[in-house]
């Protein structure tokens, strides 16, 4: 394999900024990292000031290959990663049928490496067919490749499901990855209940659906010794749960999205009831939407996901309360997050932020995948460049995602990934880039 | 019969789709009512057409069935002299399997001029105007969100009652949480210069009433204090079922409207519904049927409102 060698970038390692602004990748790896490195036989990349950061690493997308492959297929999801920066993708169990056995796992990672993009790795259900009645083959689909067990969509049916699971996988096995949420709150919510659900009639999720499952959770753990990742953080209370647990000791993670951390709920009233804003857990107010700034920077959240979830155009656009839960959001997940940042919170570090889109989601990975999301010598070469001055306008119609809408379709965007690698591989390249 | 609003002479008439009535500045409303006192007038005439929208075809698409404000369009629309076309739809247009964005394409290759919608889902009439490229879209209804015209009808008929409606207080007793009628009325009713007090069971009553800047008061003894007018929302049954309130018997004994309730509100104030009225529910037939009751009052000015909307937006000034 050919030798690139990366100059004059600033090199953002996983964690911080270094003083270095040269790396070499020999087959695959990061071999070198200093500066005025000698390497005649290599392709040299000049960075002029760009960022070379680890590649992102993504816990939760969905990609609804198998069974609803119109909508998205692992091909267009990996190939739509590979366009927002992102290296790594876990692919969400909650397909058609559900990942529940280890073939199924089998057949998530093949087509992923088929794909020639960001590398898919799998997650398994927790309950067989994500039926929420008995445990699936946690320990197969964990041989298989499997790296988290989720019934994301809906949570781990009962407590008593949720408790066997936690105990059963313990600390050697993948984490399980809970969609906190109450089932009897949630049913036929369509949109925050606050502000948004009051001025539109459409029946509202309490905060409380998550912070009551949230509560749950923590509460098993406390008793049993295991541990969990609660998914899509979206609430300031269910967030100030999980606070709480860290500082007791127990080892409870999270994350959020990309859109909870740059939208809240005006964001549907002002449009007029889009449907391209309907997502589950559902935008919340502006308090919420704060306080999971403050959790990013206190170190309650854990990681950043985009929470990936493709429709076709044509089952999207309809009108609000007809239109399925989701939102889109892989290729230009990053640059709305950067370019949020950069005019909201100016104070807060780049490197937190990539921090929370890098090394620390696949810190919380099995042992195999945990040096993802760094840049050290002898690490796989998973690198994206990001151009910091680059303005793009978001264009859906351009996505390899089949999903063709967001909710920043038009808006001008600063601050984007240019070029991705996957193991010393370009697999993709903004045109107008470099 | 009220000198204040016709003085305010002709405006720009800026609007040409209708969602809601957030969209109108105090003016606006104020002249819509102006226009609907002189399209009333046509109600009364010997012959009663005014060629306003000759040659216009108008789609009165309905996705849920209500015939009492598909007939007020259609009267007004025939008045207009406009060419009325029903089209309704049974069910959702899921279950015709065909999308609302191919159902608005068909009409605006047939040629409609004005769409009015009623559709059961919040957002709906909005995604329409999205999607016509040339039509007019006036909603008669999206889901739980709004209903432009019944809230016109209201102000209007409270405004012939009342002249000017700034300082009046309005109580609007019942299921706010799921009322269309109640999200547009209160914003009509503010925007025109009233208080607005809500009363109801707290389980049919949005958690954040703030958001609708209005007061609520559990008590509708309280709540109606002083009111100008008093607005019972409709209650409907299946409402029970969801289990948010425990049975219509104890709904009627506590939140239903009779004359003994009217006797903390202003003297004379009046009762008002936008029908179809649920006898000894929400009101009571003595209430209902008597001297301060404006129910058809409000039909009729429904027609007389949906004219002067429909003359504004699709034919007249612009």
């Amino acid at each position: 394999m050919k030798k690139i060698l990366f100059k004059g970038f600033k090199i953002f390692n996983g964690t911080d900024f270094l003083e270095s602004n040269e790396v070499l990748v020999e087959n695959g790896k990061i071999s070198k990292i200093g500066n005025d490195l000698d390497c005649n036989d290599a392709e040299i990349i000049d960075g002029f000031g760009k960022i070379l950061s680890p590649g992102f690493v993504d816990l939760h997308a969905h990609f609804r290959d198998p069974g609803g492959e119109w909508n998205e297929d692992i091909t267009s999801g990996a190939k739509a990663g590979a366009a927002g920066g992102f290296t790594t993708l876990v692919a969400m169990p909650n397909t058609k049928p559900a990942i529940s056995e280890p073939s199924l796992v089998e057949y998530v990672l093949s087509h992923g490496k088929a794909a020639g993009a960001s590398r898919i790795l799998p997650s398994g259900c927790v309950s067989k067919n994500r039926e929420g009645k008995e445990m699936a083959e946690l320990l197969k689909m964990a041989e298989a490749g499997a790296v988290f067990f989720t019934d994301d969509g809906s949570p781990v049916a009962t407590s008593a499901l949720l408790r066997l699971a936690l105990m059963y996988t313990g600390e050697d096995q993948p984490r399980i990855m809970e969609h906190p949420e109450d089932a009897s709150l949630f049913k036929g919510g369509q949109v925050h209940e606050g502000r948004v659900s009051a001025l539109s009639g459409l029946k509202g999720i309490p905060a409380a659906s998550e912070e009551i499952d949230v509560a749950r959770g923590i509460a098993i753990v406390r008793e049993i010794g295991s541990r969990i990742h609660f998914t899509h953080l979206s609430s300031k209370n269910a967030l100030e749960r999980i606070r709480q647990a860290k500082k007791e000791g127990l080892n409870v993670t999270c994350d959020t999205t990309f859109h909870h951390l740059t939208l809240n709920e005006n964001a549907v009233i002002n449009s007029g009831y889009n449907s391209r804003y309907k997502v589950n857990p559902p935008l919340r107010s502006i308090e919420d939407q704060k306080s999971l700034w403050e959790g990013l920077q206190d170190g309650t959240i854990d990681a950043i996901v985009t929470d990936h979830a493709p429709w076709h155009l044509d089952e999207k656009d309809e009108p609000f309360e007809d239109a399925p839960f989701g939102i889109a959001s892989l290729e230009c997940a990053a640059a709305v997050l950067i370019d949020f940042k950069d005019k909201n919170y100016p104070d807060v570090p780049l490197e937190l932020i990539l921090k929370k889109m890098t090394s620390a989601p696949a810190s919380l990975m099995p042992k195999k995948w945990q040096s993802l999301g760094r840049i050290e010598e002898g690490l796989l070469a998973d690198i994206t460049l990001i151009d910091m001055e680059r303005t793009r306008v978001v264009d859906c119609s351009t996505w390899f995602s089949k999903a063709r809408c967001c909710p920043w379709e038009g808006i001008a965007l600063t601050g984007w990934p240019v070029m991705t690698f996957v193991e010393g591989k370009m697999i993709w390249q903004d045109d107008e880039d470099l | 019969m009220n000198a204040m609003p016709s003085e305010i002479g002709q405006i720009v008439w800026r609007h040409k789709n209708v969602i809601d009535v957030d969209c109108f500045t105090r003016e606006e409303l104020y002249f819509l009512l102006d226009q609907a006192r002189h399209m009333e007038n046509v109600m009364d005439r010997p012959i009663k057409k005014v060629p306003v929208l000759r040659g216009k075809m108008v789609v009165n698409l309905f996705f849920e069935n209500s015939t009492r404000t598909r007939v007020s369009f259609e009267l007004a629309e025939k008045m207009l002299s406009a060419d009325v076309v029903n089209w309704s739809v049974q069910g959702s247009s899921q279950a015709k399997g065909e999308t609302m964005r191919d159902t608005a394409w068909t009409l605006e290759a047939m040629g409609a001029d004005i769409v009015v919608m009623r559709h059961g889902a919040v957002g709906a009439a909005q995604y329409l105007a999205s999607k016509l490229k040339r039509a007019i879209i006036l909603n008669a209804g999206d889901g739980t969100h709004a209903h432009p015209t019944q809230a016109l009808l209201d102000l209007y008929t409270a405004w012939k009652h009342l002249g000017d409606l700034e300082g009046k207080k309005i109580t609007f007793v019942g299921d706010v949480l799921h009322s269309r009628v109640a999200r547009s009325d209160i914003i009509a009713f503010k925007t025109a210069g009233c208080e607005v007090v809500l009363s109801g069971p707290p389980t049919m009553m949005p958690n954040e009433v703030d958001a609708l800047g209005c007061k609520y008061e559990k008590d509708p003894k309280k709540a109606v204090e002083n009111a100008d007018m008093v607005y019972l929302l409709r209650i409907q049954k299946e409402r029970q079922m969801d289990g948010l309130f425990p049975s219509v018997d104890e709904y009627h004994r506590w939140w239903g409207a009779d004359d003994e309730l009217m006797k903390y509100a202003k003297p004379g104030a009046l009762a008002m519904h936008p029908g179809p009225i649920n006898r000894g529910v929400e009101i009571a037939s003595t209430l209902a049927d008597g001297h301060q009751s404006v129910i058809l009052e409000q039909v009729r000015s429904g027609v007389a409102i949906r004219m002067a909307l429909l003359y504004l937006c699709g034919g007249g000034v612009r």
